[in-house]
């Protein structure tokens, strides 16, 4: 199997938004507080010796996802041709129905999200499969002032950017595998 | 213009249209339409270099169809601020905006009319010209002068060059061995879409990036290697003495200070304290400033020695008092090193690479001997003698016409008119693409001003502020609803031409419809209003030289243009001084300005000079008020536009900054609701307790919505509430120069 992957260079970030509001608007994701891409702000040290970084944090299409694993009816599922992780409305439960929406707990990176409709389905990002699948970028990667996002095969990401897995504000699991390479920001102070 | 869809759904067309409000860009936008509605957004997937929207622009759905969009005229109903309207047709509306007009006129003359314009809603045509156009021809208005972004740097860059054209293009950052982002944030005020792109290109070519600013903001973290804190209103100082360390150990480029300048002299008198006995070293820069003499020394040093070198002097640290002569002390800075017409240097000054917002990119130099007085078409301003302080002697900057007022003293002219020493009694307000109640210093002040015109006509897209001062509210469309041509700030070579992308939303119309309609009900006949939309955008266009195509321009949505080199400002002058002077009176660049001179006033002069005020760090008022505002932009918004967006909105709550050591003494912990005040008035708000800026100095980001509960405290976070309605002789408004105390807030 294939496997997508997700490449952030963190030194680029400037914490400008952009991908998650183009996430946004594409998907139509109205509700304030659902975001299928997420910038995580992370902020180190006293005066004046700061460290200040990002985080985007889309879904990592992770190897053994932990979201697919706790969902009790198995609504959550691999794409066999790319890895991509995708959910089934259908079969989800609903927040309500399913009362303990497992799959909340089990992702650390708080990707699959509930929207505030009554028995809301699970929702999540799917690297713009259909983007994808055109021929196209994910509309977060092509939306980056920045040029710091790339989706694409696990495999060539490693080859061209190396084999870093984690950064400031992520750490890797063996368990889970999330398929993302970085460039990591240093972790110098000013 | 559409171009044929490559999506799934084959019933979208791609309209090629672009973002256009007022941050420092202009921006490719794609609205993919469908049934009449924008559903969604694409940007810029063409030829290199990309011009990519900011979140911003992405988020432009949910503005475009905000449910608080204003849907048709107003007339005010309530006491003027409550906010209450009732609808109007439009033929009611500019009947009664006619009729006010024309009293005003007859009653007290055109000069009574007062344009409260801005850039907020503004592309080549669409904006206040039109409403100029109009008030002109019905025979003149009071306008304002001095833009709250820019002035104190436009005066410096005018002083020292007699230019605004002082930039390079983004690219040769490239060719740089080091560069400094004074007071400079593009990550939040994008100063021309790829700028921060540009940076990381810099940084990532090993090339030394420094930041000088009290936070430490997004692009201090993002690019710069050292950053220097330092304390707002003191970057004269420091530059001053930078200057001090160069000469004192001659490392001063004497050859290009030779060649190219005047008054190096004039400024070591000051440097070295043979004006008063006071040297300009870094241990006196160290307690003006906190930054350390040996950082001072240090970066002086280096500034110098590593050749090529760029100081980008921001426009944020001249948005204070005596603004300008922060810029000109930056500008010095860069003449006495040579950094100046050299590839990877930087002069400084205003900063505008290339011309695309002035009406050709040749560069007509006029030298001042040739410069003939301007007339403004506007004949409430014929005659008019030049204003104080202003450098009328040179062509260009900031129109020097003496019947103009300051905009940050358009309240306290409409308050005191005349008898206040102002050139009209104002009666009647127009406001169009202005937030100004919000946007100009002094809220309060504002409040009572506005409530005190005799009539006041708001062109709006929603109910801000302002708006609820107005009698009457015309509903106004957006850049997606008509067509535009739009130029970024500084000088990126490119136009964005906007495509209607959908007809206008409930009664809205243009401002350029709005005009033409109100003209025919004032009996005039401005000649503009004699052409479509689309025939004025042709003129525009046909009136410049580096728009050779206007159908392919439209059809694409943007027009990127291809230069031979990076413009690198000054090239000419430098490379063959025989045949290129500086526009200035001496033809050179004036590190001592006869202009200023003349003047003869110590509030102006001729050498950059640190000068404390009423509301400096060590003031006496500071004992009331110990802790320094600054009132930055936001990334969330521009300006006061997308204040309303909730996609922005959810990034962060609007809060007030505050360092860890200023809050412990206070009792604050973060997230806590604080009092933020002084004597013209109280915010509200929750504190963000940081260590991203520097102790005694707090930020409240410009913007957020005026909103006073019935005491008179703002619980909306503007922070105007707290600027002073003052104006530095050069024009800088003081937005960053104002003490306050902050407090917790409990409810008993």
């Amino acid at each position: 199997m294939t496997q997508m992957g997700f490449y952030f260079n963190q030194t680029r970030c400037t914490g400008c938004h952009t991908c998650r509001v183009a996430c946004k608007d594409w998907h139509n994701l109205q509700s304030e507080g659902v975001n299928w891409m997420q910038i995580e702000t992370i902020e180190k040290g006293t005066f004046p010796h700061l460290f200040l970084a990002f985080m985007a944090v889309p879904c990592y299409q992770c190897e053994t996802p932990a979201c697919m694993v706790a969902c009790p009816v198995d609504a959550i599922s691999k794409r066999a041709a790319d890895g991509i992780v995708v959910v089934d409305p259908d079969i989800c439960l609903g927040r309500e129905k399913c009362a303990q929406t497992p799959c909340l707990k089990a992702c650390r990176s708080r990707v699959p999200q509930f929207g505030p409709e009554d028995n809301a389905k699970m929702q999540k990002c799917d690297f713009c499969m259909e983007r994808l699948d055109q021929g196209q970028q994910p509309v977060c990667v092509e939306a980056c002032p920045m040029f710091a996002l790339e989706i694409g095969h696990l495999s060539d990401l490693r080859q061209k950017y190396g084999n870093t897995r984690e950064a400031p504000g992520f750490n890797h699991s063996l368990k889970i595998k999330p398929a993302v390479v970085f460039t990591p920001k240093p972790e110098v102070y000013s | 213009m559409e171009v044929s869809n490559p999506y799934l759904d084959n019933d979208v067309r791609v309209v090629n249209t672009g973002c256009c409000h007022d941050c420092g860009g202009r921006c490719v936008l794609k609205a993919h339409v469908k049934d009449g509605q924008v559903i969604r957004l694409e940007s810029d997937t063409g030829e290199d270099p990309q011009i990519r929207a900011c979140m911003r622009g992405r988020a432009y759905r949910q503005r475009l169809y905000s449910p608080d969009r204003l849907q048709y005229p107003l007339r005010r109903v309530g006491r003027k601020g409550a906010g209450k309207f009732e609808r109007v047709s439009w033929d009611e509306a500019l009947n009664e905006v006619a009729g006010k007009l024309k009293y005003v006129k007859e009653t007290y003359g055109n000069a009574s009319i007062l344009l409260l314009a801005s850039g907020g809603n503004q592309g080549m045509l669409h904006g206040p010209l039109p409403v100029g156009a109009m008030l002109q021809e019905f025979g003149g208005f009071t306008r304002t002068w001095g833009i709250a972004s820019y002035e104190g740097a436009m005066y410096a860059s005018m002083a020292t060059y007699g230019t605004i054209r002082t930039g390079n293009s983004r690219e040769d950052l490239l060719n740089s061995k080091m560069v400094i982002l004074w007071g400079w944030n593009p990550a939040v005020t994008i100063q021309d879409p790829g700028t921060s792109l540009m940076l990381a290109r810099v940084r990532e070519k090993g090339i030394k990036i420094v930041a000088v600013d009290p936070r430490y903001t997004d692009s201090a973290a993002t690019f710069a290697s050292q950053w220097i804190p330092i304390r707002p209103g003191t970057d004269s100082a420091v530059l001053i003495a930078m200057a001090y360390v160069i000469l004192k150990e001659n490392l001063q480029d004497q050859a290009f200070i030779d060649q190219h300048t005047v008054g190096i002299e004039k400024y070591k008198d000051y440097l070295f304290g043979v004006d008063d006995g006071v040297q300009k070293n870094p241990q006196w820069a160290e307690s003006i400033s906190k930054v350390p003499a040996e950082v001072i020394a240090k970066l002086a040093r280096e500034y110098a020695l590593v050749k090529p070198a760029a100081l980008i002097a921001g426009w944020g640290p001249a948005r204070a008092a005596f603004g300008e002569q922060y810029s000109r002390a930056a500008n010095v800075l860069t003449a006495i090193t040579g950094n100046i017409g050299v590839s990877g240097g930087y002069a400084a000054g205003f900063m505008r690479a290339y011309s695309s917002r002035e009406f050709s990119h040749k560069k007509v130099v006029v030298r001042p001997d040739q410069a003939k007085p301007k007339r403004t078409g506007n004949p409430v301003e014929d005659g008019a003698s030049p204003r104080k302080y202003s450098l009328h002697k040179l062509y260009g900057g900031t129109n020097p016409n003496g019947a103009r007022i300051h905009n940050a003293k358009a309240f306290d002219a409409i308050l005191r008119g005349k008898a206040g020493g102002y050139p009209a009694d104002i009666k009647l307000g127009y406001v169009v693409a202005s937030n100004c109640l919000n946007q100009n210093p002094n809220t309060r002040r504002g409040e009572a001003a506005l409530a005190a015109l005799d009539f006041m006509v708001v062109h709006e897209q929603f109910m801000t502020p302002t708006a609820r001062f107005a009698d009457i509210v015309l509903p106004v469309n957006t850049f997606m609803e008509r067509s535009d041509i739009a130029p970024p700030w500084l000088g990126s070579p490119y136009y964005i031409y906007l495509n209607k992308a959908v007809d206008s939303l409930y009664e809205a119309k243009s401002d350029l419809d709005i005009c033409r309609e109100l003209a025919q009900k004032l009996n005039i006949s401005p000649m503009m209003f004699a052409f479509t939309e689309d025939e004025i955008l042709q003129g525009i266009a046909a009136g410049r030289d580096d728009i050779p195509d206007y159908g392919a321009m439209q059809r694409d949505g943007v027009l990127k243009i291809r230069l031979d080199e990076p413009v690198v400002s000054f090239k000419e002058q430098i490379e063959d001084p025989g045949k290129a002077s500086f526009p200035t009176l001496s033809g050179k660049i004036e590190i001592y300005c006869e202009h200023l001179a003349e003047m003869g006033d110590p509030s102006v002069p001729p050498v950059p000079r640190y000068m404390p005020h009423a509301e400096s760090h060590d003031a006496s008022l500071a004992k009331k008020y110990p802790l320094q505002l600054i009132t930055p932009h936001d990334k969330k918004r521009a300006h006061s536009t997308w204040h309303n967006v909730p996609w922005c909105r959810e990034i962060e709550p609007h809060v007030v900054r505050i360092n860890a050591v200023d809050a412990r003494d206070r009792g604050i912990r973060d997230n806590d609701m604080v009092d933020l005040f002084n004597d013209r008035g109280r915010v509200r708000i929750r504190a963000r307790v940081t260590e991203r800026i520097m102790p005694g100095v707090v930020e409240l980001t410009q913007g957020a919505w005026y909103a006073p509960d019935e005491k008179g405290v703002d619980q909306g976070g503007c922070a105007n509430v707290l600027t002073r309605d003052d104006v530095s002789p050069g024009g800088a408004h003081p937005m960053n120069s104002a003490l306050v105390q902050v407090e917790a807030f409990s409810q008993d």
